[in-house]
C-alpha cells in the first residue's frame, strides 16, 4: 500500500468507527450516549445491566457485527466474482446462491419447520445450487466462464420460479418469505453471527489468499496458464470459496441486493484494481456501508436493508460514474 | 341493562329496514359506482370473511362459488372453489354465470370480469366500524337488509357484554400482538387494534405508527410489554436480547390457538367470538 493512499485507507478506518459508533449509539430507541457508553462499560466489566443495556448488548452490537460480516462477504464475494470472469457486472449472486437460499427458506417457511431451521435449509440449498450449476457448467475437467454465468442465470431462473409458485400456495405466510428475500438484520443475535462467522470467514480468507493469482488472471487465461497459474483450478476455487461465504450470509439476512456489486467498483476507483488492496478495501467498506444501511433502515420508514442498499445504492453509483468522466 | 339492548333491538328492526328495490346503485371500495339490475340468485364470494357474513344472512345457498380460502361455515365445503384473489380461476368463475362477484382491494378480477359483462362489487372491511357497515351494505345488495341490522344489532350487543366484563378487570396489562413474526404487529386504529383494547389490554404501539406496522425488536425490548400474544414463550424466548422481558420471565407470551386464529382474522360475523376469546386469553381469571 503507497503512500498515496494513506489519506484513503484513513478514510476508511474512520468510516467503519463511525458505522459501528452510529450503529451501536443510534436507534429506533433513544439511548443519550453516556448511557450506551456506561452499558458497554457495564458489559465489559462484568457488573449488572441495568436498563437499556440489553438493547446495546443484545440486539445492537450483534446486528453492528452481523453488518459487518454480511457487508464483507457480499463485496468480497463480488469483487472476486468480478475478477474471476473478467465481467464488472458479475455479483455474489451469480451463481444461483441467491435463488438457492431463497427455495431452501420458502420450503422451510411452506413446510412450518421451526423458525431456527430456515437458515439452515437455506445454507444447504444456496451450496446445492452452487454444486448444481458448477455440475451443468463442467466441460471435462473444464468450467468456462460463459458456460457457468449462463448456467447461473438458468438455475437462478427455475428456482425463483419454483419459490413463486410455493409462495403463492402459502399465501398466509407469504409476507415472511417476502421479508427474507428483501433482507433482513432484524433478529440477529450472537449466536447468528457465532454461526455466520466461519463461513465468511473461510470464504473470503480463501479469496484473500488467492488475490495474487486472481491478478494474474486479468492478463487472459493464456497469459496466467504461461505464468504458472492453475486456471481451472483457481475458478473453481473462488467459486466455491465466494458462495461459501455468501450463502453462510444469505442464510441468515436474507438477499441484500446491490452492495456486492458496487462496492468492489467504489474501491477500484479509489484504490485501484490490485486484488490484494482491492479485496481487504472492499472487506472493510462493505462492512461499513450494510452497517449505516441497517441504520437507516431501522430509523426510517424505509424498513428493511435489503431496500436501503439497492433505493440507495444505485443512484449513487451513477453519480460517481459521472464524476469519474467528468 | 337488558331492557335498553332489547329496546335498541326492536328499534333498530323496526327502522325501514324494508325490501331494497333494484336496479340499485352503490359506491364499492374501489370507488366505482356499481349498478345491480335485480335480486343476486347466484353470488360468488372471493373474500371469507364475507361468504361467512352471507351465510350469517341466511342467503349461503346462493353462493355458486368461493374462493379457496372460504372454509367456514362447514356447509361452504359443498360449494365449487374458483381460485383465491392472486391466482383466480377465471374461467370456472365466468361459467358458474354469477350474478354478482364480491371481490375485495386487491387482485386483478374487476377488469377481466367487467369485460365479460359479470356484474362485480369491491368490498373489503379494514377498520373496526367497517365491519359493520360493510355488514349493512352486503345486506342492502342482496336484498336483505333487516337480517343484516339484526345480525350487526347482535353483534354490537354480544361485543357490549364482553366489554363488560373485561372493564371489571383489575389490572390492564400492556401488550404486544405479533401478526408475523418478522415482526409485524397491529397498531391501536386497526380492528384487530380495537379488539386488542376491548378485551382488557394496553397496546405499546402508539397510533402514529399506523395500522400493521413493522416494528424494530429494540422499541418491544424497551417497552417491555406485561403480554405477548400471537408466537410461543419458546420463540419470544429465543429472540436476542428478549429472555429477560417481564412477559417472558413470567410466562405470559401466549401463541393465539389456530381456531381463534381464523375468526381473528376474518372482520366478519365472528368478530365477538373472536373478542371473547381473545378476552378469555388475557383474562382468564374472569371466565372462571
Amino acid at each position: 500500500m503507497g503512500w498515496a493512499r494513506l489519506p484513503r485507507t484513513l478514510g476508511l478506518i474512520v468510516l467503519v468507527a463511525v458505522a459501528v459508533v452510529l450503529g451501536t449509539g443510534l436507534g429506533s430507541v433513544t439511548i443519550p450516549p453516556a448511557e450506551v457508553l456506561g452499558a458497554l462499560w457495564r458489559g465489559l466489566s462484568g457488573q449488572e445491566a441495568l436498563g437499556s443495556d440489553v438493547i446495546v448488548w443484545q440486539i445492537r452490537l450483534p446486528r453492528v457485527a452481523m453488518g459487518l460480516l454480511v457487508g464483507a462477504a457480499l463485496s468480497v464475494s463480488g469483487a472476486a466474482f468480478q475478477g474471476v470472469f473478467r465481467n464488472p457486472l458479475a455479483d455474489p449472486y451469480l451463481l444461483g446462491v441467491a435463488s438457492g437460499s431463497a427455495l431452501g427458506a420458502t420450503l422451510a417457511v411452506v413446510l412450518e419447520w421451526p423458525r431456527a431451521l430456515i437458515p439452515v435449509a437455506a445454507l444447504v440449498a444456496a451450496l446445492g445450487a452452487v454444486a448444481l450449476v458448477l455440475a451443468l457448467a463442467r466441460r471435462g475437467r473444464q468450467f468456462p466462464p460463459t458456460r457457468l454465468i449462463l448456467a447461473g442465470v438458468v438455475v437462478g431462473s427455475v428456482l425463483s420460479a419454483a419459490s413463486t409458485a410455493l409462495i403463492l400456495r402459502g399465501q398466509d405466510r407469504a409476507r415472511l418469505v417476502l421479508s427474507y428475500t428483501l433482507g433482513d438484520l432484524g433478529f440477529s443475535g450472537w449466536r447468528d453471527v457465532l454461526t455466520v462467522l466461519p463461513y465468511v470467514a473461510l470464504g473470503a480468507g480463501t479469496l484473500l489468499a488467492l488475490a495474487r493469482a486472481l491478478d494474474t488472471l486479468q492478463l487472459g487465461d493464456l497469459t496466467a496458464r504461461s505464468l504458472g497459474v492453475p486456471v481451472e483450478r483457481l475458478r473453481l476455487l473462488v467459486v466455491i470459496a465466494a458462495s461459501v461465504a455468501t450463502a453462510g450470509a444469505v442464510a441468515y439476512v436474507g438477499i441484500i441486493g446491490f452492495l456486492g456489486l458496487i462496492v468492489p467498483h467504489i474501491v477500484r476507483l479509489a484504490f485501484g484494481a490490485g486484488h490484494r488492496t482491492l479485496l481487504g478495501a472492499c472487506a472493510v467498506l462493505g462492512g461499513a456501508g450494510l452497517v449505516l444501511a441497517d441504520l437507516l433502515a431501522r430509523t426510517t420508514p424505509l424498513s428493511q436493508v435489503g431496500i436501503v442498499t439497492t433505493l440507495l445504492g444505485g443512484p449513487f453509483f451513477l453519480w460517481l460514474l459521472r464524476r469519474q468522466h467528468d | 341493562m337488558k331492557s335498553t339492548i332489547l329496546i335498541s333491538l326492536t328499534f333498530a328492526l323496526s327502522a325501514n329496514a324494508g325490501a331494497t328495490t333494484y336496479p340499485l346503485t352503490l359506491q364499492d371500495d374501489l370507488g366505482r359506482k356499481v349498478i345491480i339490475k335485480s335480486e343476486p340468485k347466484r353470488i360468488i364470494s372471493m373474500l371469507p370473511s364475507t361468504s361467512e357474513t352471507l351465510c350469517a344472512l341466511k342467503v349461503c345457498e346462493r353462493l355458486v362459488g368461493v374462493d379457496a380460502y372460504s372454509d367456514y361455515p362447514a356447509q361452504l365445503g359443498k360449494v365449487p372453489k374458483v381460485g383465491d384473489l392472486f391466482t383466480p380461476n377465471i374461467e370456472a368463475i365466468v361459467a358458474a354465470k354469477p350474478d354478482l362477484v364480491l371481490i375485495s382491494k386487491d387482485g386483478k378480477l374487476e377488469g377481466p370480469l367487467t369485460q365479460a359483462g359479470i356484474t362485480v362489487f369491491a368490498l373489503y372491511p379494514v377498520t373496526y366500524d367497517e365491519v359493520f357497515s360493510k355488514t349493512l351494505t352486503l345486506g342492502k345488495l342482496v336484498n336483505r337488509e333487516a337480517a343484516a341490522k339484526t345480525l350487526v344489532t347482535g353483534m354490537a350487543r354480544d361485543i357490549a357484554k364482553t366489554e363488560i366484563l373485561t372493564r371489571s378487570a383489575v389490572n390492564r396489562p400492556t401488550a404486544y400482538y405479533e401478526i408475523d413474526p418478522t415482526p409485524y404487529t397491529v397498531g391501536p386504529k386497526s380492528f384487530l387494534g380495537v379488539l386488542l383494547g376491548k378485551a382488557g389490554a394496553r397496546n405499546i404501539i402508539p397510533e402514529s405508527m399506523g395500522e400493521f406496522p413493522k416494528v424494530d425488536p429494540e422499541f418491544i425490548v424497551k417497552a417491555n410489554p406485561q403480554l405477548m400474544l400471537g408466537l410461543d414463550r419458546q420463540a419470544a424466548a429465543a429472540r436476542p436480547g428478549w429472555a429477560g422481558l417481564q412477559a417472558v420471565k413470567s410466562g405470559r407470551v401466549i401463541d393465539i390457538p389456530a381456531e381463534l386464529g381464523s375468526s381473528l382474522s376474518r372482520p366478519g360475523p365472528r368478530l365477538p367470538q373472536a373478542l371473547r376469546g381473545l378476552a378469555r386469553l388475557i383474562h382468564p381469571e374472569l371466565f372462571r
